[in-house]
């Protein structure tokens, strides 16, 4: 064990280096930074204007409702989109499977800074293809980027259009490592295919769309390019200012990094309960 | 649903009134994308329903061009995506490799603290990294601070990981009862054996590189050393920028990472799924 | 023949190889409606200067601010060699990154060339004995209004005294003419209004010296009444700069209300056949005998201390700002008041505007510059310009029952953001 420890460390090292340099230190730091008062120099030690600002600040407590409610809306229609596709490219039926996977796909290859300039472009208020759209329904044109609710709906749709099928790939291949003599089974015992499917695929789904449901969580609380992109900046008036916006507003734009650290901090606390939370509630129950 | 009835032909039916419009839903922002690139503004700004492609994309391409000069910003993308693919795969390759052919002391733990950093959001680690290269180091604006700090990422390291713990023993043993040196075992055994793994890695580490945000926002505002998404990004709040010409830009990012994707498409499937069914 | 071909050859290269040795290049970064004012004179400074070429880069408000503060942060690299930056919070970067701005006063800002400058642009600029920036235009507060949407509201703008009075003109503009709005401001945005009636009212959202929070205090909070009078009225609807400069090239907007730099900025982006409908007014005040002037806005230029070409940088600027033929050239090109006291007496400055339907415009703007009252930004002015727009926006929505308890909650807010006590 000892050589092979000495050898597995060698192999280990570049990486442990990089990771110690720019995840360890930096977490250590960070976590010094967020008792500090760094309004002005020299940083002195002052918890009550890092930690004790973050319990009481509004800005922070909009920023958390904003993620929350993107969180409560968006992460489950986007998986129980994602589920429905997945279970859709499955089919057996289904023609052109490359492409339509391809046209599902594509949204996750596109960066952030490009499908934001033609979102605001087709939801644009005066000129946009959607609101032409809307309007030739004989509906009134809705103000993407001046009414809070729709600036929040335009967000919301931004981010599943984005990630359904990115989710749906990975329910795909969970659904795909279903063997298929299960189904037999069901099928000879004279079970329904819906039956089948609410008792048997997704109960063996869970793990995969657990995972997904983590991952969502996770990326959902620190959504940054979205609002910083689309509805500039977290307009209107901080109606889609997400708490990754506001830790990116205090830390570099009034470049108060001891509070924006108490504030990642408490970010980082949250995600992971939601996401302990998640999991403990979707455990297998035995 | 993927019993076997009768009736296929309703199902089936059914199953792609509903997906093939949903998927041309899905392409159409891919789609008016091309359309605003090649449109005039004069158009794009009107009353004007526009559906399809036009010609100017080389005057929009020049209007880009005139507000900021997009194709360097392209090129440092490119340059800092490909070495950092490169510069990853070493070292995920190498720390996977150990993580999953030896028996060590504290490796539990290493895999536990890998594994935790995925937990914790990017932001906790940003404004120290921020910091520490821009102002203790003083590297902003430089090559090594647009590549270096993200190589942290650990997902490739789990991925690696998952790849050589796959494959046999019995490989590696017969090549080390030869008297082969461990490094040789995995770079001539090893490596090879994982050339598909490696390959859906290499395109999700270039990808997420290429695509990247926030670091290159806050470490690289020089003109000189913008990535293209920064450089797009900035141009957003211009009172006078030509989106024509923006969109000629956001074409110009996203075609080539669509072209890739179109080619090799089995390889960006394989890397997401493989972190996810475990 | 081919001896002397190669020849001149050669001597072109040499003496083109020297000149280029002797150009010194100087970059600016400088946003939107600045950075064409600054290619104005670029023609006149080149004709005394050839051998220092500058390039003003444009860029957005915000992109310069953050990347200034960006390249700062790391010590200096990335900077232009000159960057603009806004009075108000150029006190941020002296407190959080005192080496960043060269000091001007050894490159020749000494204590003479300031005495040409007003005392409320300098005092932002003072880093100890160092003089970190020097002073370009300031922007005293004007209402620009459309005089024939006035005209056919019966309404004569000489009788707008109070904001009680914008309002009732107001009601009487939108009623006579379709389509119309009489106002916009960056309600989703910004704090503009809010900061320009405050400065009226002779209030500050900080202390003169810096060291309290005075957004609660009478006339401040008075300034926030007035914007709700404003959006309750229908009177006001919110647009970003952006979107102004596309209402008021449609003609869907009555009257704007901005630093007097704003003047370039409406006679260049409206249509030719709006030319001599626009007029200027001083801005109305709460009382009738009130102060009637603010103001809004202004720069400075500053050169990043570690520049290589500090010289060259200097004397761009000194002919750009301290001189009346670069500041005036400014000001006639796109309407950057001059900081530079002794511009005011050039006789540009009493001509007639025929796009402001024949009005002596700077005349009204720089009578205005004594009246108005300095206003200390502080190294925290985004903090508490945050606060105020989220306050702001609940004030408008209902959700305080009084400006006074509005503006006490955004003091404490400042006050636990700043760690300043809030005055009493």
């Amino acid at each position: 064990m000892r050589r092979q420890s000495l050898t597995a460390y060698g192999f280990l090292a570049p990486y442990l280096l990089v990771f110690a340099a720019f995840w360890f230190w930096p977490i250590i730091y960070s976590f010094y930074l967020s008792f500090m008062s760094t309004r002005r120099l020299p940083w002195t030690f002052n918890p009550s204007m890092t930690w004790g600002r973050v319990a009481q600040d509004p800005a922070f407590y909009n920023a958390l409702k904003n993620t929350l409610t993107i969180l409560a809306i968006q992460v489950p229609v986007m998986l129980l989109l994602a589920t429905l596709l997945a279970v859709m490219l499955n089919s057996k039926l289904l023609k052109a499977r490359g492409l339509i996977r391809f046209a599902f796909f594509a949204p996750v290859v596109i960066g952030e800074a490009a499908y934001a300039a033609v979102f605001r472009l087709m939801f644009n208020t005066e000129f946009g293809v959607i609101n032409k759209a809307i309007e030739g329904v004989g509906l009134s044109r809705v103000e993407w980027f001046s009414n809070p609710d729709a600036a929040m709906a335009l967000i919301i749709l931004a981010v599943t259009w984005r990630w359904v099928g990115y989710n749906a790939i990975i329910i795909l291949s969970g659904l795909q490592s279903i063997p298929q003599d299960v189904y037999e089974a069901a099928t000879l015992d004279r079970v329904s295919p819906r039956q089948q499917f609410f008792y048997i695929t997704l109960p063996l789904l869970k793990p995969v769309i657990l995972f997904c449901l983590v991952l969502s969580v996770i990326g959902s609380m620190q959504l940054f390019a979205e609002p910083y992109l689309i509805t500039n900046v977290g307009g209107p008036g901080g109606a889609t200012e997400t708490l990754g916006l506001y830790l990116y507003r205090q830390a570099f734009l009034n470049l108060n990094f001891g509070y924006a650290s108490a504030v990642a901090y408490t970010i980082a606390a949250l995600a992971v309960t939601i996401s302990a939370l998640n999991l403990w509630f979707g455990r297998d129950k035995t | 649903m993927s019993g076997l009835l009768s009736s296929n032909r309703k199902r089936s039916l059914a199953l792609h009134i509903i997906i093939v419009p949903l998927a041309l839903l899905w392409v159409f922002p891919i789609w008016m994308m091309v359309v605003f690139a090649t449109r005039p503004d004069s158009a794009i700004f009107s009353s004007e329903v526009l559906l399809t492609p036009g010609d100017r994309f080389w005057e929009n391409f020049q209007l880009l061009q005139d507000d900021l000069n997009f194709t360097r910003t392209l090129f440092v993308s490119v340059l800092v995506a490909l070495i950092y693919t490169v510069l990853s795969m070493i070292l995920t390759s190498m720390a996977g490799w150990a993580l999953a052919r030896y028996k060590f002391h504290g490796r539990i733990a290493v895999v536990g603290i890998i594994l935790g950093t995925m937990t914790l959001p990017y932001f906790v680690v940003v404004i120290p990294q921020f910091i520490m290269v821009a102002r203790d180091f003083g590297l902003a604006n430089t090559w090594v601070a647009l590549i270096v700090p993200p190589l942290f990422n650990s997902l490739g390291v789990l991925f690696m990981r998952q790849a050589f713990t796959m494959m046999p023993s019995e490989l590696f043993d017969a090549a080390r009862v030869d008297g082969v040196s461990e490094w040789k075992i995995f770079l001539h055994i090893g490596l090879p054996l994982a050339r598909p793994m490696l390959a859906a890695l290499a395109i999700i580490l270039f990808l997420a590189s290429w695509n990247n945000y926030l670091w290159p926002l806050l470490i690289a505002n020089d003109t000189s050393m913008m990535t293209a998404p920064v450089a797009l990004g900035s141009l957003f709040g211009l009172l006078d920028v030509s989106w024509g010409g923006i969109m000629v830009g956001a074409v110009l990012m996203t075609a080539p990472m669509l072209v890739v994707f179109v080619f090799l498409q089995r390889f960006f499937m394989a890397g997401i799924t493989a972190g996810a069914v475990k | 023949m081919k001896l002397f071909g190669s020849c001149a050859i050669v001597a072109l290269c040499m003496s083109a190889g020297l000149a280029q040795a002797d150009t010194t290049e100087v970059t600016v970064w400088s946003w939107g409606s600045a950075a064409p004012a600054l290619d104005a004179t670029l023609n006149g400074f080149n004709a005394q200067y050839p051998d220092i070429t500058v390039t003003v880069e444009k860029l957005g408000y915000s992109d310069v601010k953050s990347r200034v503060l960006a390249a700062c942060a790391a010590g200096g690299t990335g900077l232009p060699d000159i960057f603009q930056f806004q009075n108000v919070e150029m006190e941020l970067i002296a407190a959080q990154f005192p080496d960043c701005a060269a000091d001007l006063t050894p490159l020749g800002f000494d204590a003479d060339a300031q005495a040409a400058f007003p005392e409320f642009k300098l005092f932002a600029l003072r880093q100890g004995d160092r003089m970190i920036g020097m002073p370009w235009d300031s922007g005293p507060s004007m209402m620009f209004y459309r005089r024939d949407f006035f005209e056919n509201a019966g309404v004569d703008a000489d009788d707008i005294v109070t904001w009680d009075d914008f309002a009732e003109a107001g009601a009487k503009v939108q009623d006579a003419n379709d389509g119309v709005t009489m106002t916009n401001d960056n309600l989703n945005g910004g704090t503009e209004w809010l900061q320009m009636i405050s400065n009226e009212q002779g209030c500050g959202f900080f202390s003169a010296d810096g060291e309290t929070i005075t957004v609660n205090q009478p006339g401040c909070v008075a300034a926030l009444d007035v914007v709700k009078t404003m959006v309750d009225a229908d009177l006001m609807t919110a647009g970003n700069f952006g979107e102004r400069v596309q209402n008021l090239s449609a003609g869907t907007v009555a009257a704007l209300m901005s630093g007097a730099w704003f003047e370039g900025i409406v006679r260049t982006n409206a249509p030719e056949d709006q030319s001599g409908k626009w007029g200027v007014m001083a801005m109305p005040s709460v009382t009738e005998d009130g102060v009637r002037a603010a103001n809004y806005g202004g720069s400075l230029l500053a050169i990043a201390n570690n520049s290589d070409n500090k010289e060259a940088a200097f004397t761009y600027l000194n002919y750009a700002l301290g001189t009346n033929e670069g500041q005036i050239t400014m000001l006639r090109e796109f309407g950057l008041v001059p900081s530079l006291v002794s511009a005011l007496d050039d006789p540009f400055v009493n001509e007639p505007s025929e796009f402001w339907g024949g009005q002596k415009v700077w005349e009204l703007v720089l009578s205005r510059l004594e009246l108005i009252e300095p206003m200390n930004g502080t190294a925290f002015f985004s903090d508490a310009d945050q606060v105020l727009q989220s306050v702001q926006t609940k004030y408008l929505n209902g959700e305080y029952d009084t400006a006074q308890a509005a503006m006490d909650d955004a003091a404490q807010q400042i006050s636990f953001a700043t760690g300043l006590s809030v005055a009493e």
